[in-house]
């Protein structure tokens, strides 16, 4: 049935979508478009030196490595952030729950100099791992501890409304069977809830692929040692470098894109054999 | 047979941990949130006060410190209304029909928010950067978009385009289009059918993305960092707090910072009492 | 295994108690329905025997077998339970549904694969389900899943299974075929069986003895001819079919209602009592001869037919008391009844309880 031939019962279809499209291009679609048609006046050469290059390499490096174990770590103790939260009662619950969306509303930038600050070796924290030989601020320590900050609300706010619809009877049943708490937590609730831990860990990855403001003030930012990819590009707008920092905007782009696709996918693949009559 | 005594340890249903492991779990939980959370939260207020309270005014009343917070509310100022304005069209046309491409459409409106800040900034400088599309056009004409603060408002715009469309969209769907259809057929005009029905029925998914909105439109950096120019007294005030971060002032940068974390905090309530309010339908547990 | 409680008692948070101080024993190989409405505590006796909750008095008692398990948890009692709603694992298939009970046994108990596959292959078969053991709980009927839950509970050999509420999510004709195979299922393997319904025919059909409910207590404990036909309280009475109740002055043995008089054997001995007769509407016989005492006349109001009976709705002549008759639709085809028509009814069967009772 094409758009033209379909009685619409509601009003305002042509308006709301024509506004949607118009307001779409205009913001997004035109300033991303313009970067592949960027892309497509490099030349293959400058694009693989761009996007190939011993720096650059370098800064995936820690770019992926660093927020995989940013990840990683967010996923562990968001778990146990998220089971704590919906399972117990304790005193100042509520005000761990309304805390856990600190990283998502903070600015970047006061993230970043705060925890360039605290990290450092004169820092609350920092002092304190000073004669161990551990330094966080301007290593690449620290851009790890700043991308498990941003990091940290993802895992608990996917995983906290899997817990909270939780059916008790499946554990009742596991305990039924013989299965103490330990082994029911490890063969029942945990595969059950893993799609979401997943999606989490996910969320959290991208953030922090991405990450900015939060990272740019703890890592000492020299190339090949602590230099991430978005920080690789600022480098190269203030130097001009366009066509050096399309290219590797555009690999960004990509990478961010089939995430989104994999969330996507992830999010359908949870629901298929999860769903009740 | 003599009466036993249910043994303590054993008085606990089926569903929960021994005392003992629920303790420890929620000291390493506290013990994770405290190093990560608590701390970095008290230090903000601990450095901007270190000089003394009357420092602390100093700095927000410097016409840098008063500039920045003038350009970070016209880029909210904008960004918000506007993205609220496309958020509602875009519910609207997604929720309640039914045309090709709605899929496609719903994922290209998601762009915004997996792209790195940085790269959200340096589209923009593609298209009106004096290299860009636009570039040329615009230096003759002698407007500045790059570098000045329409491109701050653009890239603001950009990165919480999303916000309060990703509210409203599963929440409209949720909702059906029955009532409105009934409206209608009870005589309702276009406006009045979305006054007074639609309207009341999302306000608090609405108010709820305006919140977030708000939140990133404040506290954006990367994006503005690429498109402004750096310049003393045209910074926002994220760019502020890095420029006198940067120029060895802490204190003062902390005392900026204050504000936004404060900021932040009032967000963090205002969420939490509009979860509380709106109950029915819309996601809550949002990510930013 | 024989299973005995003595003494629950539980209360719940609002002050109302689930159950008081309720003793029952079901011996061993028994199959034994928990009967009531909703509220009763049937379903919170059959968890706390299960080991999901626990007794609030320190002298109640668990006992399996004469053992004391009343501190025992869930996981330690080896008593197979089942769910009204099944808690299925959504995330195994069904052959690893059943097969959990097995896999989770500490290493030493743990049976060897060839031998775990060998009992869910014939669990599998005995719940009739063999070629769907690959198959996800969600791509299962709702029939086929309470077989699969109870299966899981028996791979275990338990020496006590507990169904709550086992058909309850079902739809009447899986009901009934469930119902018929759950006692076929008993009768081969003899596990003491201890299930909750609030469906009084199930409970009659299924069970060898019934134990009804209500309000946290134990009305009556019999087989199922034996609470019907001498109920012990009108509410159990009530609970198990529908009910006429006449009011009557008890005199000499019978019970005066109206004009007529009904032997009422249980109440001899005291005399000049209100009292309430009850009839079951298939015990009130209509006919349109005069008929003399202790038929008495009444008049139809109005009747319907459903499926192979028929209910006529009556009022007493001599007062304005309606009653209700439950003729086979061949009798029914025989009176040919019209509404205002007067008739004359005898009354069979008749139960009397002292006035003070109430339903």
């Amino acid at each position: 049935m094409s758009l033209s031939r379909q009685r619409k019962v509601l009003p305002g279809f042509r308006l709301t979508l024509g506004f949607t499209l118009f307001y779409l291009g205009l913001i997004v679609l035109v300033p991303v478009a313009a970067t592949f048609a960027k892309l497509g006046g490099l030349t293959w050469a400058e694009f693989s030196r761009a996007v190939a290059s011993p720096v650059t390499l370098a800064a995936y490096r820690l770019s992926f490595g660093a927020s995989f174990f940013a990840a990683l770590v967010n996923a562990v103790f968001g778990l146990l952030v998220a089971w704590v939260l919906v399972r117990y009662q304790f005193w100042g619950k509520r005000l761990m729950d309304a805390l856990v969306d600190l990283p998502f509303a903070l600015p970047t930038a006061v993230a970043g100099i705060t925890l360039a600050s605290l990290y450092s070796e004169n820092g609350w924290i920092g002092r304190w791992l000073a004669p161990f030989g551990i330094k966080v601020s301007y290593t690449s320590l620290g851009v790890f501890v700043a991308l498990t900050f941003i990091g940290l609300p993802f895992v608990v706010r996917t995983v906290q409304p899997v817990l909270e619809d939780f059916d008790l009877e499946i554990e009742e049943a596991a305990a039924s069977l013989g299965a103490n708490r330990f082994k029911t937590f490890f063969r029942v609730i945990l595969p059950m809830i893993f799609p979401a831990l997943l999606t989490g860990f996910a969320l959290a990855f991208a953030r922090a692929l991405g990450e900015y403001g939060s990272v740019v003030f703890i890592s000492s930012n020299i190339p090949f040692r602590t230099q991430i990819v978005p920080v690789l590009i600022m480098n190269k707008l203030e130097q001009f470098d366009y066509a050096g920092a399309t290219a590797l905007a555009v690999v960004m782009l990509a990478v961010s894109f089939l995430l989104l696709l994999a969330i996507n996918w992830l999010q359908w693949w949870s629901t298929r054999h999860r769903e009740q009559a | 047979m003599t009466a036993s005594t249910i043994p303590v340890a054993v008085r606990r249903s089926a569903t929960t941990e021994p005392a003992l492991v629920r303790w420890v779990l929620i000291a390493v939980a506290l013990l994770f949130m405290a190093l990560f959370l608590v701390i970095p939260l008290v230090a903000v207020f601990a450095q901007a006060f270190s000089k003394g309270i009357g420092y602390y005014f100093h700095t927000l009343a410097a016409p840098n410190t008063l500039s920045a917070i003038k350009n970070t509310s016209i880029a909210a100022g904008i960004s918000v209304p506007l993205n609220c304005i496309f958020g509602v069209a875009a519910a609207w046309a997604i929720a309640k029909f039914d045309f090709f491409g709605k899929n496609i459409l719903t994922t290209l409106i998601d762009i915004p928010f997996c792209v790195s800040p940085v790269i959200a900034g340096f589209v923009f400088v593609l298209v009106f950067g004096r290299q860009g599309w636009f570039g040329p056009w615009l230096l003759e004409h002698g407007i500045r978009v790059i570098f000045a603060m329409p491109g701050i408002v653009l890239a603001t715009m950009f990165v919480t385009f999303p916000f309060v469309a990703r509210e409203l969209i599963p929440l409209m769907q949720s909702q059906g289009r029955s009532v409105e259809e009934a409206a209608r057929t009870l005589g309702a005009r276009g406006w009045q059918m979305f006054w007074r029905v639609t309207l009341p029925n999302i306000k608090w998914g609405l108010l709820y993305g305006v919140i977030l909105c708000n939140a990133r439109a404040l506290g954006e950096f990367g994006a503005v960092s690429v498109v402004s120019g750096h310049i003393e007294g045209a910074n926002t005030m994220t760019l502020e707090v890095q420029a006198l971060f940067e120029n060895y002032d802490q204190t003062g940068a902390f005392a900026l910072a204050s504000v936004l974390t404060f900021l932040a905090l009032m967000t963090i309530v205002l969420k939490e009492w509009v979860e509380r309010k709106g109950t029915a339908g819309f996601s809550k547990r949002t990510t930013l | 295994m024989s299973v005995e409680v003595r003494n629950i008692s539980k209360k719940f948070e609002r002050d109302t108690s689930a159950l008081d101080d309720v003793s029952l024993k079901i011996e061993s190989g028994e199959l034994v329905a928990l009967l009531g409405p909703s509220g009763s505590g049937k379903t919170t006796l059959l968890r706390i025997i299960g080991g999901l909750e626990f007794p609030d008095n320190p002298g109640a008692q668990v006992l399996f077998h004469g053992s004391d398990v009343t501190g025992l948890p869930a996981h330690k009692r080896e008593a197979g339970f089942a769910f009204q709603h099944y808690a299925l694992f959504r995330h195994l298939t069904v052959f690893e549904n059943i097969a959990f009970g097995l896999r989770v046994r500490p290493f030493w108990k743990r049976p060897r694969e060839a031998q775990i596959r060998e009992r869910v292959g014939i669990l599998l078969k005995l719940i009739q389900l063999e070629g769907l053991a690959k198959r996800f709980p969600s791509q299962l009927s709702g029939g086929q899943r309470q077989r699969v839950a109870l299966a899981r509970a028996l791979a275990l050999e338990p020496k006590v299974l507990l169904l709550d509420e086992p058909f309850g999510a079902l739809d009447a004709k899986v009901r009934k075929e469930l119902r018929l195979w759950l006692r076929t299922l008993h009768e081969e393997l003899h596990v003491t069986t201890l299930f909750v319904t609030h469906d009084q025919e199930e409970a009659l059909e299924v069970a060898g003895r019934v134990a009804i409910l209500r309000e946290g207590k134990i009305e009556q404990i019999g087989t199922p001819e034996e609470i019907y036909d001498h109920p012990a309280t009108p509410f159990v009475y009530d609970f198990l079919g529908n009910v006429n109740l006449f009011k009557g002055r008890v005199r000499d043995g019978a019970v005066q209602i109206g004009d007529s008089k009904f032997a009422a054997p249980e109440m001899s001995g005291d005399n000049g009592f209100l009292a309430t007769a009850f009839v079951r509407p298939h015990d009130v016989s209509v006919t349109r001869e005069p008929a003399g005492p202790p038929a008495f006349a009444a008049s139809i109001l109005r009747f319907h037919v459903i499926g192979p009976l028929a209910e006529l709705e009556l009022k007493r002549t001599d007062s304005n008391e309606t009653f209700t008759a439950q003729l086979s639709k061949e009798r029914f085809h025989e009176l040919n009844p019209h509404p205002g028509e007067r008739v004359f009814v005898e009354l069979h069967n008749v139960k009397v309880f002292p006035e003070d009772y109430s339903i």
